[in-house]
Parts: C-alpha cells; sequence; structure tokens
C-alpha cells in the first residue's frame, strides 16, 4: 500500500492503494470515472485514454505509483469544458460517433492534439489519432469532425 | 512483491542494492509483460522499483557534440528538442502511438532489449553510450555492449540506465525506414536507418543498421568500413557486393508478425536502396 | 407543409452520451454483491478430459461445469452441436471448459490457474478435407454447358481469417430479479441468447430476460457468440445465486470467439466461341472451426453469391464446411459473401485476360439486367442501375485513363474496381419460416410512442433512423417517438439484428405498424400497433434443392481503389477510395456514409491487404491487437461515397439493406488494384507484402 496523491479533474485526492494497480481500474473501480474503457489492456487501442499532464496517455499502461503528484483529467472532467463543447458539436454533426466505445479516447486525443497544434492538417490529425483503435467508422468522419473543430473553435486551443 | 517508489535518484540506487529489481520508468512494456486479470493489480514478478517520478532523471542537455539523454527523458520530449538528432526525430514521429510516447523512454527500451526497437536501432546508428549507475560506481558502455540478446543486457543487479550519451554529428544524407503491419503504431517486421556523410563527392562516413532481423540489432562497422573512402558513384556501383555482404548477419525468424523470407529480402533491399540514393 | 426528404441528416440519438462516456456499456455497470467468472481454457487442439484436479475452494468460491446444467447441454442455434461446457471432449484450443466464479477477481483468477486438468490428447485435424456439410445447387445444363464449351478457364482463389476486432470485448451481467435469469450483454440478438438460455436452463418463458446494453461494435462477432457466454452464465447465476460479471479480456476474445470463415473456391468457367461464359462451376470450401453453429448458413450465402453481379445461364455450385480443432467460425459482416465475391470479381478478370479481351468490355458483357434469373433460378425483379453506378464511378475515379496509364509495369500503380450485390436479409424462406418477426408500437396516454423491438444499435444507428421512421409516418416530432434499448420483457421477437435485415425488415414493419397507429390514432388513449413479417407472395424458395428466390431485394454496389505498391518493400499505398451504391434509399444519408466508411475500412484495407491471422497447430499466431493489425487512422485512406437512389418497393421508405454491403465487395477491388501494379495475377486475400513478393519473385 502507498500513499499516492494526484489531481483528479481539478480536485485533489489521496489515496492508499496497492501502487501496482493499473490507473485505468482505479478510475474505473475505485473512483468510480467509467468514461475510460478497457479495449486491449495494452496500450494498443486508446479507449482509455486520460490526460495525464495535459497530454494523451494510456490508463492501462500506467501504474497506480506513477501518477503520484500528476494531474489527471478525464473524460469527465474534460466534458465540462468549452473545447469539449466544440468538439462535441463537430462529432454529431460529422457523424463521427458509431458505436461510441471508443469516442471518449477520441476526444481525449484529439483535445491533446489540438493543445499542441491548433491547426492541424488531414495528415497531423491522421497521426495524432494513431494510437486510438475504432473499428466502426473508418476514422474519416472524425477526421472531419476534429478539422472542424479546430476551424470552428479557433481561439480555444 | 515490494513496491518500492524512491523520493531520489540516490534512494532508488541503494535500494538496488538489494537484488534484482523490475525497474518501471513509462511502464509500456513491463506493464504489459505483467499484465493480470483486469481490476486486479500488475503481477509482477521482482520487486518493483518505481522510477517514473524521479525528476532529476528527466532531462535532455547538449554539452558540446554530446546530447545527454536522462533515464526518463520521454519520446515526447526528445522529438520535441531543438538538440535532439534529425535520425532519432524521424524514428519517433513513426513509433508507436502518441500517448505511448509521452510515457516511453530510451532507457526503458534498452533495458527491455527488443530487437525490433526502433529507437534502440537507431542508438546503433548513432555510436551511443549508455551511463550505469549502481549505488557505488558508475560505468559508460557502448550500446552494442549494453544489448546482448533479445531480452537480455548486460547490466549488473544493482545498476540502472542514469542516461544515455548522443554524440552529434552531421551527416548529408539520413533515412530512416520502419517497416510495420501498418502505417502508424505498429512493431517493426524490420527497421533500417541509414547514414552518410561526405567530403565533397568521397563518402567520409557511412552507417547502415537493421533492426528485427537478428537477436540484436545488425551495425557491422567492419563492412562500413570497407566503403569508406569511395565516391557515391563508386559505392553505387557496387551495391550489389553490398547487399551481399550484409546477408550472413540477416537471420530473421518467423513471427506472428511476418516471414523470415520476407525480412530477409526486404532488409537486403533497403540496404541496397539506401546505397543507390547516395 | 412539404415534409423534408427522409435521407436528410439528423443529430444522432445516442451521440451526446457515448462521446461524453456516461453510456453505461456492460463493463461499467456495477451491481451490489457481484461476483466475477472467469473461463479455464483448452491448452490443446483436441483431447480427452481425464480427469480434473480443483484446488480447494474457499467459502463463497465455485466452479461451474457441464454437471451443473439443468438443461440441455448444447448453445442453441443453427446447428446444435456446441456444448455450453465440454463435457468429456475438448476441440480447440481456447474453448472453455469450466467457470471458476467467486466474489474477489485477485482470487477467482488465482484459483482459475490452480486448476488442473489431465488430457488424453488426440489427433487434431485442420484444413479443408474434413466436411460436415455439404450444399449444392444447379441452374440450367451446366453439364452441356462445359460439353460444348470452346475452351474452359480454371482458377482457385483463398481468404483467410478475419477477426471483427470490436473494440468492446464480448460481456454480460447476470442477476437473479425474483427467480428470473436476467442478462445484460453485448450482444446483437437479444433473442437468440434468451432462446439458448431456456433451453439450457429448461426454464420457462418468464424465467430469462435479456437486456443489450450499448453494444461497444459487433460486425457478427456477438451474433451467435454470447449464447455461449450467457448459457454458461445462467448455468453459474443458477449455482451461485449472486450477480456475476463475466467479461472477456482481449486476449480471450481473440483466441476463443468466432471469426470470418478461411476460404478455399474454385471456379471453372465453360466459354463459347465468342468467348461469353455460358457455364460456371465453384465450389466453395470454409473451414468452419471446431463447431458448426451457423457455418451452414454462412456457407449458403456465400455460394449463392457465385455469379454475383453477373448473369450466367448454366450454373453449378457446390459447397463445404469442413470441421477443424480450430477456434469456430461464424457470423461476420457479409456472411460468406466477402469470400465468394473475392473469388468471382478475380476470376471474371483472369478469366478475361486469358482470353485476351478488355476486363471492363468482358464484365459489362455478362452484367446482370432486370428481368434475368438469379444464380439460383429466381428473378431480380426491381430496376438495376448498375450501369449509371459504374459509369458514375468511373467518372470520379477518372478509372479508364488510369488504367491505361497503369498498364505501365514501371509506375507500380493500379487501379481496381469491383462490382458486387447483397441480398438482402434471410436467406431463401428464413425469414418467413424460422424468424417470423413481429414488431410492436405502443402508444401512451400523453401521445408518446414506444418502439418495441428487439433490433440492436450496435453503432449502425437503429436507435436514431427507427425513431425517425416512425416519427416521419406518425407526423410527430422525434422526442415523442422513444426507442428503449430492447429487453425481451417488453419487446416482441423482431428477429435478429443482421443480414442486412434491420432497415428493411424491421423498419419495413415498423412503417406498416405506424401507418396502422396513425390510422387509428385516438388522442388520449393506450393504443398498440403489431406487425408481423409477411412474404411478398411471389417469393419461391426450395430449401433443399437450393432454387428460386433466393431474397427478396438485392442491394448493389460499385468500389474503385487506386493503390501504389513499394518496389522496396511491398507496402500497399491506398491512395483512395471511390464508391458508389444503390440501397434503395438512405434512411439517413449521413449515416449511411458512416457503413460505407466503415465497412472499406475493414473491406478494402482490413480483408483486403492488412488484417492477418492465421494458425500453427491450432494456437492462433494473433492474439491480440498488437500482434492482429487492424487499420489506424493513417491506413485508412480518403474515401468519396455517393449514394444513389432506387427505392425498393417494399421496403419503408424505398429503403433495401446497406451494413454488409459496404464491406463485400473491398477485397477485389484493392486485390485488383495491386495485381495491376505488380503485373501479376492475385489469387489470395489479403494481399499481404510477403504474399506481393512472393508473386514478385515467384510469379
Amino acid at each position: 500500500m502507498a500513499d499516492i496523491t494526484f489531481t483528479l479533474n481539478g480536485e485533489r485526492i489521496t489515496l492508499r492503494e496497492e501502487p501496482n494497480l493499473r490507473f485505468l481500474d482505479v478510475l474505473r473501480e475505485k473512483l468510480n470515472h467509467t468514461g475510460a474503457k478497457e479495449g486491449c489492456g495494452e496500450g494498443e487501442c486508446g479507449a482509455c485514454a486520460i490526460l495525464l499532464d495535459g497530454h494523451i496517455v494510456n490508463s492501462c499502461l500506467l501504474p497506480l505509483a506513477s501518477v503520484d503528484g500528476r494531474d489527471v483529467v478525464t473524460i469527465e472532467g474534460y466534458r465540462m469544458t468549452e473545447r469539449y463543447q466544440m468538439l462535441e458539436k463537430a462529432f454529431i454533426e460529422e457523424g463521427a460517433v458509431q458505436c461510441g466505445i471508443c469516442t471518449p479516447g477520441m476526444m481525449i486525443a484529439a483535445e491533446s492534439m489540438l493543445r499542441e497544434n491548433p491547426d492541424p492538417t488531414d495528415e497531423e490529425i491522421r497521426h495524432g489519432l494513431a494510437g486510438n483503435l475504432c473499428r466502426c467508422t473508418g476514422y474519416n468522419m472524425i477526421i472531419a469532425a476534429i478539422r472542424r473543430a479546430a476551424k470552428e473553435g479557433e481561439g480555444l486551443w | 512483491m515490494r513496491h518500492i517508489i524512491p523520493k531520489t535518484y540516490r534512494e532508488a540506487l541503494e535500494h538496488l542494492k538489494s537484488g534484482s529489481l523490475h525497474i518501471l520508468a513509462g511502464g509500456t512494456d513491463l506493464m504489459v509483460q505483467n499484465r493480470a486479470w483486469s481490476e486486479t493489480p500488475v503481477a509482477f514478478k521482482k520487486d518493483t522499483l518505481y522510477v517514473y517520478n524521479l525528476e532529476e532523471l528527466r532531462y535532455i542537455e547538449r554539452e558540446g557534440d554530446m546530447l545527454h539523454v536522462g533515464a526518463l527523458a520521454s519520446y515526447d520530449m526528445l522529438e520535441r528538442h531543438p538538440d535532439t538528432p534529425s535520425a532519432l526525430k524521424r524514428c519517433i514521429a513513426l513509433l508507436a502511438s502518441p500517448g505511448l510516447r509521452r510515457v516511453a523512454t530510451l532507457a526503458g527500451n534498452i533495458g527491455n532489449a527488443s530487437p525490433a526497437a526502433d529507437g534502440v536501432l537507431v542508438l546503433y546508428a548513432l555510436d551511443a553510450r549508455v551511463v550505469l549507475d549502481s549505488a557505488d560506481a558508475t560505468r559508460e558502455i557502448p550500446i552494442e555492449e549494453a544489448i546482448t540478446g533479445p531480452g537480455r543486457t548486460a547490466f549488473e543487479d544493482g545498476e540502472m540506465i542514469r542516461e544515455i550519451r548522443i554524440p552529434l554529428e552531421d551527416f548529408d544524407s539520413e533515412r530512416f525506414k520502419k517497416v510495420g503491419g501498418r502505417k502508424a503504431d505498429a512493431i517493426s517486421k524490420v527497421s533500417f536507418l541509414g547514414a552518410a556523410a561526405f567530403d565533397g563527392d568521397v563518402i567520409k562516413d557511412l552507417r547502415l543498421a537493421l533492426g528485427a532481423v537478428n537477436t540484436t540489432v545488425v551495425r557491422r562497422r567492419e563492412i562500413e568500413a570497407q566503403y569508406q573512402g569511395l565516391t557515391a558513384a563508386d559505392l553505387k556501383a557496387r551495391s550489389q557486393e553490398i547487399r551481399e555482404a550484409y546477408a550472413p548477419y540477416v537471420r530473421p525468424i518467423d513471427d506472428q508478425r511476418s516471414t523470415a523470407t520476407y525480412r530477409r529480402q526486404v532488409a537486403l533491399n533497403l540496404i541496397e536502396d539506401y546505397i543507390h540514393s547516395l | 407543409m412539404k415534409k423534408q426528404d427522409i435521407s436528410r441528416s439528423i443529430e444522432k440519438v445516442d451521440s451526446r452520451e457515448k462521446i461524453s462516456g456516461a453510456a453505461a456499456f456492460t463493463s461499467d455497470i456495477k451491481l451490489d454483491g457481484m461476483h466475477y467468472a472467469k473461463s479455464v481454457r483448452s491448452p490443446i487442439p483436441r483431447g480427452r478430459i481425464k480427469q480434473v484436479n480443483l484446488p480447494s475452494l474457499p467459502k463463497g468460491y465455485v466452479v461451474v461445469d457441464h454437471r451443473d446444467i439443468p438443461g440441455e447441454n448444447v448453445v442453441k442455434m443453427i446447428h446444435d452441436d456446441w456444448p455450453v461446457f465440454p463435457k468429456t471432449e475438448v476441440a480447440y484450443i481456447g474453448e472453455p471448459i469450466l467457470l471458476v466464479v467467486g466474489p474477489d477477481k485477485e482470487k477467482v483468477a488465482e484459483l482459475a490457474d490452480a486448476v488442473e486438468i489431465e488430457f488424453e490428447e488426440l489427433e487434431p485435424t485442420f484444413g479443408f478435407t474434413n466436411s460436415a456439410i455439404d450444399l449444392h445447387y444447379d441452374k440450367g445444363d451446366p453439364d452441356r454447358a462445359f460439353e460444348t464449351a470452346a475452351r474452359t478457364v480454371s482458377y482457385e482463389y483463398e481468404t483467410g481469417y478475419q477477426d471483427q476486432a470490436y473494440i468492446e470485448p464480448q460481456g454480460f451481467v447476470g442477476y437473479l430479479d425474483e427467480g428470473t435469469y436476467t442478462l445484460v450483454g453485448s450482444i446483437q440478438c437479444p433473442y437468440y441468447v434468451k432462446n439458448a438460455v431456456l433451453a439450457t436452463m429448461a426454464a420457462d418463458e418468464d424465467d430469462v430476460r435479456v437486456i443489450q446494453a450499448p453494444v461497444g461494435g459487433a460486425f457478427g462477432g456477438k451474433e451467435e457468440f454470447p449464447s455461449l457466454t450467457a448459457t454458461q452464465l445462467a448455468v453459474a447465476l443458477r449455482k451461485v445465486q449472486k450477480p456475476i460479471k463475466f467479461i472477456y479480456e482481449r486476449e480471450e476474445d481473440m483466441i476463443a470467439t468466432t471469426k470470418r470463415h478461411p476460404s478455399k473456391v474454385r471456379m471453372e468457367a465453360a466459354l463459347d466461341e465468342n468467348n461469353n461464359i455460358q457455364g460456371l462451376r465453384a465450389h466453395v470450401g470454409l473451414d468452419g472451426g471446431a463447431y458448426l453453429g451457423l457455418s451452414g448458413v454462412v456457407l449458403s450465402r456465400g455460394m449463392l453469391a457465385a455469379t454475383n453481379a453477373y448473369t450466367i445461364d448454366n450454373v453449378w455450385v457446390d459447397g463445404d464446411v469442413y470441421v477443424t480443432n480450430t477456434v469456430p467460425n461464424g457470423a461476420f459482416r457479409g456472411f460468406g459473401a466477402p469470400q465468394m465475391i473475392f473469388a468471382i470479381e478475380m476470376f471474371i478478370h483472369h478469366v478475361a485476360k486469358e482470353v485476351g479481351e478488355d476486363t471492363y468490355t468482358f464484365r459489362t458483357r455478362h452484367q446482370v439486367s432486370q428481368g434475368d434469373l438469379t444464380s439460383t433460378g429466381g428473378v431480380y425483379r426491381d430496376p438495376i442501375i448498375l450501369d449509371e453506378m459504374s459509369k458514375k464511378a468511373e467518372e470520379i475515379s477518372d478509372y479508364h485513363r488510369k488504367r491505361k496509364e497503369y498498364e505501365d509495369p514501371d509506375t507500380f500503380k493500379g487501379i481496381g474496381m469491383s462490382w458486387f450485390l447483397h441480398g438482402c436479409g434471410f436467406t431463401g424462406s428464413g425469414e418467413q419460416e424460422k424468424i417470423k418477426a413481429r414488431v410492436k408500437l405502443k402508444k401512451d396516454a400523453d401521445g408518446t410512442v414506444r418502439i418495441l423491438v428487439a433490433a440492436v444499435d450496435m453503432g449502425q444507428g437503429p436507435k436514431t433512423t427507427f425513431r425517425k421512421l416512425v416519427a416521419d409516418v406518425l407526423d410527430l416530432p422525434l422526442e415523442q417517438v422513444l426507442f428503449p434499448y430492447p429487453d425481451t420483457r417488453y419487446v416482441p421477437d423482431s428477429g435478429p439484428t443482421v443480414a442486412s435485415r434491420t432497415m428493411m425488415v424491421v423498419g419495413g414493419l415498423l412503417a406498416r405498424a405506424a401507418k396502422d397507429l396513425k390510422e387509428s390514432w385516438r388522442e388520449g388513449e393506450v393504443q398498440e400497433a403489431m406487425q408481423r413479417y409477411k412474404q411478398p407472395d411471389y417469393i419461391e424458395w426450395d430449401q433443399d434443392r437450393m432454387k428460386g428466390d433466393a431474397y427478396p431485394a438485392y442491394s448493389w454496389g460499385v468500389n474503385v481503389v487506386e493503390v501504389e505498391v513499394s518496389k522496396v518493400t511491398y507496402e500497399v499505398d491506398i491512395k483512395h477510395v471511390w464508391s458508389v451504391y444503390d440501397l434503395g434509399k438512405a434512411i439517413d444519408e449521413r449515416i449511411v456514409l458512416g457503413q460505407a466508411d466503415g465497412g472499406q475500412a475493414q473491406g478494402v484495407v482490413g480483408l483486403g491487404y492488412l488484417e492477418v491471422m492465421e494458425h500453427e497447430g491450432g494456437a492462433l499466431k494473433q492474439k491480440n491487437l498488437t500482434d492482429y493489425i487492424i487499420p489506424t487512422a493513417v491506413d485508412m485512406p480518403k474515401t468519396e461515397n455517393h449514394i444513389m437512389d432506387n427505392p425498393y418497393p417494399l421496403g419503408p421508405y424505398g429503403a433495401k439493406g446497406v451494413g454488409e454491403l459496404t464491406l463485400v465487395g473491398g477485397p477485389p477491388a484493392v486485390a485488383l488494384a495491386i495485381e495491376q501494379a505488380i503485373g501479376r495475377r492475385v489469387r489470395k486475400a489479403p494481399v499481404t507484402p510477403e504474399y506481393i513478393m512472393e508473386l514478385i519473385h515467384n510469379g
């Protein structure tokens, strides 16, 4: 057991837990944040993506120990932001959502990418999504949505 | 199993005295290799030292013609850093995915010693060296000596990587090619790095490295040396000969990602094609 | 006020809850006192179970196996050969033998690891030798066509495994609700699950309740397999009497759940002196895996597509499903058709090349027209607009110019075009005799209308399109029409969510029910409207001889794919995909376009050249998403999709099927493009770099 302190969606929390728990499980089982999903358990599909210090990481590969002292934003926190609203609108308008299991991870990937590069080319968007697998859409509508959000949300990122 | 979260690097080295430990940096290899049933703790088979938050080791510094890459500098940091060699940047852009690059480290990839690790391939080509610390000693060894086989390193119990030293050199030509199962987020079937520096028309430095075609990265300095001093035109005329010179060292395997035949053919094609591009 | 065209897109009704992560998928469900189940699996491809040695089980932990089954130890599906829990023999690596169930996951895992099973290993069977199902049909006089042929041409084609690779693995949460087995899960077919559980539990109709949770992708993979996990879970619930969560890990899902059947198809054409195909013989072989399940139906759909979009007067088609000691194969979007369409599309080209004809002209000459007889002697009754579709596809892709330009072998570029059809709904009289779909609309006193059907939204959109359809017929705002997640306690059996039948068949019944409700609408009253499937009168189908109208309607498509192949690494770079579809009428254009892109990702990219799965001695070599490669955003090419209206009189607003159509023609389009780029005849999909290398070096 170890005491691990971090910020989750703006709130500082301390947990006394096994440090070798996957952070994904901590979020889902201990903290009831189920927006991050397990698709593969080995960092391949990106359904478990979260923002760690503002950047996308796979929470299934993150031991709880590594989160100590860091800032975590999950889809539950991100959905309270204006940027989220812009991406949500674009995802809806471009038909970027089918089954939805990958979608929260896609939103996290989009945020992480746009934060670095507010005006990405299509090719840059594709590479920004390279760690997020979607089996339904063939990605093009997701790419269109991110392009649209970047354009309509100019100044937000 | 013990789980040790050191507060300082010094403390980490002290803990390492106790024997063979997992040293967990970004975790992208260890967390997969030791995963248990979901929602249960990761089943490490050894005591684990969690070093990801040792900020002391998270640095990239240039000192003259040497780049010092701290053990916890992530690929993402390297990709952004102005002094990172361009060959390494080319490789990082195609490595895994943004989420993995954020936490994965060169040091971790060296420790894991996979012959398919693209970052390690670049280190071979760039003559990188690995600095190892233990509680009471420090040593520096070339990357070829650090990795002894698939999953095997020359590290002693009690040692951990403090930094990687990459000599900064200019090349007139560079090519990194990753051949994976798909265009992104793939483990290499074959990877290749070629670099060359010219003095006028004459080759003064030629480097060729191949990943995933033998138990460790293939780099043959004696073959490279043979062709230094030639003009590009001479070199091209001997491309077939160079291809054949590498053939004995290209000894890949069949596995779930590709076939030995394909890997061999493509590895040698990549060498020949690069020579022709010079 | 003039109504808006039904195709005009609206917001997908479940987008927001899915984007925000609020939608509760199966694994997100938590119940008080929840227990966890873990499978113990066969490590060998075939063997007799000699002895099971269990660790000592702490209080509250149990093992569930075949002895706990109160009813039939068989998973009820089309072919009842699949045991719920094997009793004496195992038939494939990964076959679940028993479950360990308990409250603490770590303990459950530890106990499952400690179970030791002794086997007497038996010689496993692999390959295309051990036929368990053989089917046949013919049309015209194929013998005579071959006897009188000016020449014959014959080729063989192969396709490999394909995994559905839905991002959400299989899973259920189950509990007993006052004695009722209640199963909430990631499923395509609530009533398949219910009927399977009824048989296994020897339970009464009201004792089993199945509820669909949001489904994180399915593609056929959650058609029949969940009937296995559900029956196992029900047996466990009976023994444990506590809520149980039963979720597959990715690797379990990869090694143990149904895949697309590997195929071998032999084609032989009899040509007359003018190079017209006067006869076709085909043999379709499918590797069924360890249990047959739905394989016979998959084979039948494959065989029926033997002539694809061409009319050939004399046809002889045989097919076999071979039983092997490998993971059972089953439903996957396209259901046998992708294998057959790959073979026939490649074959048409290869025949044309063999006789020295332009492939495009050769195909056009054999193209299906309205009024022609189908492969089984049924009639293509409805207008066929394949001509306009292929012209459109040529125009937007600049096909002819590029085809000519890329004839230069030094370009290493190619462009390929496939034409294809897909029969909508169940094969033959399946809808009428097996499924007997029923739908219900329920109107509350306040005028709210609820759609009660068992059709599942697994991303393809019926939660939106059904509401849109019913609201449109009733002239109500969308908000006044609801479509809750199907729950067998409330919804009638409208059939499974498969076979591109959801909009055409279930949607068609809903449109009729809505019309009835509208005509009998009484303000302030509770009302119901029911509809039951009736086969169109003109359909005649002889199941035994496979003769007549195999499908009430067909959707059509054209794919064009342009590629460049690397001379150094043999990797394929898809430059662009262009597609034109006739699916009758789109109920929501954007949803259809999403199906198009998604189908192409799986068909053109996935089955066409990227996705490799193989077994060695019955052990799958690609067991996770690292080794089983599916396309990323970087691998997916740009696409341009066009929908051409061609309303089908019996479909709602003219709609036919769409889901499978967008996949089935992909592999030959990309294979033909690669074939042109490398100047070699491609006979296998996926067309991997390894295979391309082999073709270039060995011809």
